[in-house]
């Protein structure tokens, strides 16, 4: 606990800090400010010191500036610094605009009004039981009432309306929040649980189906406010004087779990994922130490205190089956752990199969993981490392700062699971086929380098392999796989824009557009859709927006079908010139020659405005890039059609 | 009167969320005298000393209670230890 003086410093450490305008330092004692206080006068403070460095928080930490509209029916102004705060916390800096009580159907649909004329990047609906569903109350009132499967389809269809109305005017990502399941009611709570139609199963049953809703909607999230209440305590969650003296939903003492879970579930709207968890074996994956307890000896399984471990494996396990990799990073002899993971295979929640790979060696382990994201070819910021060695965790911090980090407590194994629980980095409102199929692919990637290695020249490796490339419409990807290729492609990806769904559905429907995508299968796997491009015809040049391919299948000639297929499309609808563009960023260096390698000539940068796009031309009628042989190619239909009927359908 | 009059803990919080410096907030200091004291910044700031001082103020007296003073005296009269 922090004591007053503690604290007065660490408040004196912001001021600086932010006078300074040393934005890492304010935000790093806010964090611990935060941590242990529990003073809404301080969040007031912090929100304060960050509204002042906002351009700060941006420049020097690369926060992302969100342009955030608050449509609401209830008072939302007493939790905005929370949610300021958390927002900076989270690497966010929010430019928020608050609309009036009753006028959120007008804000959303009118295109004149204060919202529009805004041009929000993000929208947060919240909207309390009454406005979303004002009659369920009295219809539950008897518990028996038939009319209450009505009124919820009609709620949804209302709301679904607003939401869909607003996703044809807007590409702003939205937040719906739903309903508090309401804690005491005229039925009581026998009544609530056995009744058919209670206010209680009422509620739950419209959140769901508000949830399923927001997963229609491209660019949205569902949040579940309900879920946050009943983890705090549903009976501490309103402050009954407040709701009736202000529209104040929420108690005073629930505002930063709020702010933090509404943070939390916005951010799956502009960051994915992370892809790899590394764990350590010793007092972390098992209890003890293998090399000194041996095989029988390390505690695993269904007793106490095995069974804290067998929870981490099962939670390890499960992260494993929507496509989180597992990899082992562990100082330990490998004999010794293939003869563990053999002798006991009946008390452990997972084999070694389940990893996608194993570094068990006495090598320094940033090392390893470096091995590791190069074989894997993802970025250090796509890892997850776990270890109950401080030193080992220190290590990894200052060598390896883009790696996140959680420290398994050795003497409270128990907790393991909810500390991994707690953090946001595995996150992800969308699962795709190709999530879920990730770990088979990757382990394919393993034997294609077996064969790569055995096979004469690279030509003929890769005629072994049988790759066989798919062009779809990026929206039949599915559209959700398309925008999630959008936002984690960094490497093989020539511009990083990071569109939203609304706008790869603006160039499959455009005249002239394109939005492709391309699946890849070959005989060891299918990567499922692992590419696509962006582009649309202006005149008689055809302007490549985006082009990118997941690093998994990069030197394989896919990138040129690719390209190959998207200049016959061009062709087709009248285009002389092919137009590329590269943006550089920090990670994708390894495609910057791709448009010279494909005979493309670099125009000279523009006197008039200041970019840092660099752009290539190439003449289509003198020559047109050509698909390797290697690859056998199908659904070769323009994709304009393939669009325009995704669109009709 | 000078700020000297209220106690520091009340003090400190109500500069938090007025955004002004300790030694602006006197007993006398109201809603009509700075324009951060506005009817939100009322709410947050009662929220506040209500969480600092747990005691919970009467929502009939809440909009009437617009100098430092009269927040004082509310607080108190609910007990609280300034």
């Amino acid at each position: 606990m922090q004591t007053d003086t503690e604290r007065l410093d660490l408040r004196r450490e912001i001021k600086d800090a932010a006078s300074r305008y040393d934005a890492a330092a304010a935000v790093k004692l806010s964090r611990s400010l935060l941590a242990s206080s529990v003073k809404p006068s301080d969040v007031m403070f912090c929100a304060s010191a960050f509204a002042g460095i906002a351009d700060a928080l941006k420049d020097q930490l690369k926060a992302k500036r969100l342009k955030t509209c608050v449509v609401r029916s209830v008072t939302v102004e007493p939790i905005l610094p929370h949610l300021s705060v958390e927002a900076v916390l989270s690497n966010y800096v929010l430019d928020l605009q608050i609309g009036g009580y009753g006028s959120y159907v007008d804000e959303m649909l009118n295109p004149q009004s204060a919202l529009a004329k805004f041009k929000p990047d993000m929208v947060l609906v919240l909207l309390d039981l009454e406005d979303i569903a004002g009659r369920l109350p009295d219809l539950c009132a008897d518990g028996i009432g038939a009319a209450v499967e009505q009124e919820i389809e009609e709620s949804v269809a209302g709301i679904a309306q607003l939401l869909r109305s607003f996703r044809s005017g807007s590409s702003a990502r939205l937040l719906l929040q739903g309903c508090v399941v309401p804690d005491l009611t005229s039925l009581g709570d026998v009544g609530d649980a056995n009744l058919p139609h209670s206010l209680t199963s009422a509620v739950h049953q419209l959140n769901q189906r508000l949830a399923a809703l927001c997963n229609s909607i491209s660019d949205c999230v569902f949040f579940d406010v309900d879920h946050l209440a009943a983890r705090y305590g549903r009976a501490n969650w309103r402050d009954a004087r407040m709701f009736l003296a202000s529209r104040l939903p929420i108690a005073a003492g629930a505002f930063g779990i709020y702010a933090r879970g509404l943070i939390r579930s916005l951010s799956a709207l502009f960051r994915a994922p992370r892809k790899v968890l590394c764990t350590d074996l010793d007092n972390t994956l098992w209890g003890g130490v293998l090399g000194e307890d041996g095989p029988d000896g390390i505690a695993t399984g269904t007793a106490f205190p095995g069974n804290c471990y067998l929870e981490y494996q099962m939670y390890l396990k499960q992260l494993s089956s929507r496509g989180i990799l597992l990899a082992i990073v562990s100082k330990n002899n490998e004999a010794d752990v293939r003869e563990a993971f053999q002798v006991r295979a009946a008390d452990l929640g997972l084999s070694l199969d389940t990893f996608v790979a194993t570094k068990i060696s006495w090598n320094e382990k940033s090392d390893s993981i470096r091995e590791l994201a190069k074989e894997l070819s993802l970025g250090l910021d796509s890892f997850v490392f776990v270890d109950d060695n401080p030193v080992e965790c220190e290590a990894i911090r200052q060598q390896l700062p883009e790696v996140a980090i959680i420290t398994a407590p050795v003497q409270e194994p128990w907790k393991l699971v909810e500390l991994l629980a707690e953090q946001s980095f595995f996150d992800a409102a969308v699962v795709t086929d190709d999530d879920v199929n990730r770990l088979h692919e990757y382990k394919a990637q393993a034997q294609r380098a077996d064969l790569a290695s055995s096979a004469g020249s690279r030509d003929e490796f890769l005629a072994s392999l049988g790759i066989v490339c798919t062009f779809l419409s990026a929206l039949q990807a599915p559209l959700a796989r398309s925008v999630q290729l959008l936002a984690k492609t960094n490497q093989f990806n020539l511009t990083a824009r990071r569109h939203s769904a609304a706008e790869v559905e603006e160039f499959a429907s455009s005249a002239g557009g394109q939005a492709i995508a391309i699946r890849v299968r070959d005989r060891f796997g299918d990567a499922g859709v692992v590419g696509l491009a962006l582009a649309r015809n202006e005149g008689d040049s055809c302007h490549i927006d985006s082009l990118l391919l997941s690093c998994r299948v990069i030197g394989r000639g896919i990138e040129t079908a690719l390209l190959a297929h998207l200049a016959q499309n061009a062709i087709r609808a009248g285009a002389r010139w092919l137009v590329g563009e590269f943006i550089a960023t920090k990670k994708n260096a390894p495609c910057a020659d791709f448009y010279l390698e494909h005979g493309f000539v670099q125009q000279p940068p523009s006197q008039e405005v200041q970019t840092d796009s660099v752009f290539y031309q190439l003449d289509l009628t003198a020559s047109t890039p050509a698909s390797p042989h290697w690859l056998t190619l199908e659904g070769n239909e323009s994709n304009e059609f393939a669009a325009s009927t995704a669109v009709a359908s | 009167m000078s700020s000297q009059q209220v106690p520091p803990s009340l003090r400190e919080i109500l500069a938090d969320i007025f955004e002004i410096s300790p030694e602006q907030v006197t007993p006398e200091l109201s809603a009509g005298t700075i324009d951060n004291w506005d009817s939100f910044r009322h709410l947050q700031a009662i929220l506040a000393v209500e969480g600092e001082y747990g005691v919970q103020l009467d929502p009939q007296r809440i909009a009437e209670l617009t100098t430092v003073s009269r927040i004082q005296s509310a607080l108190e009269e609910k007990g609280a230890v300034l």
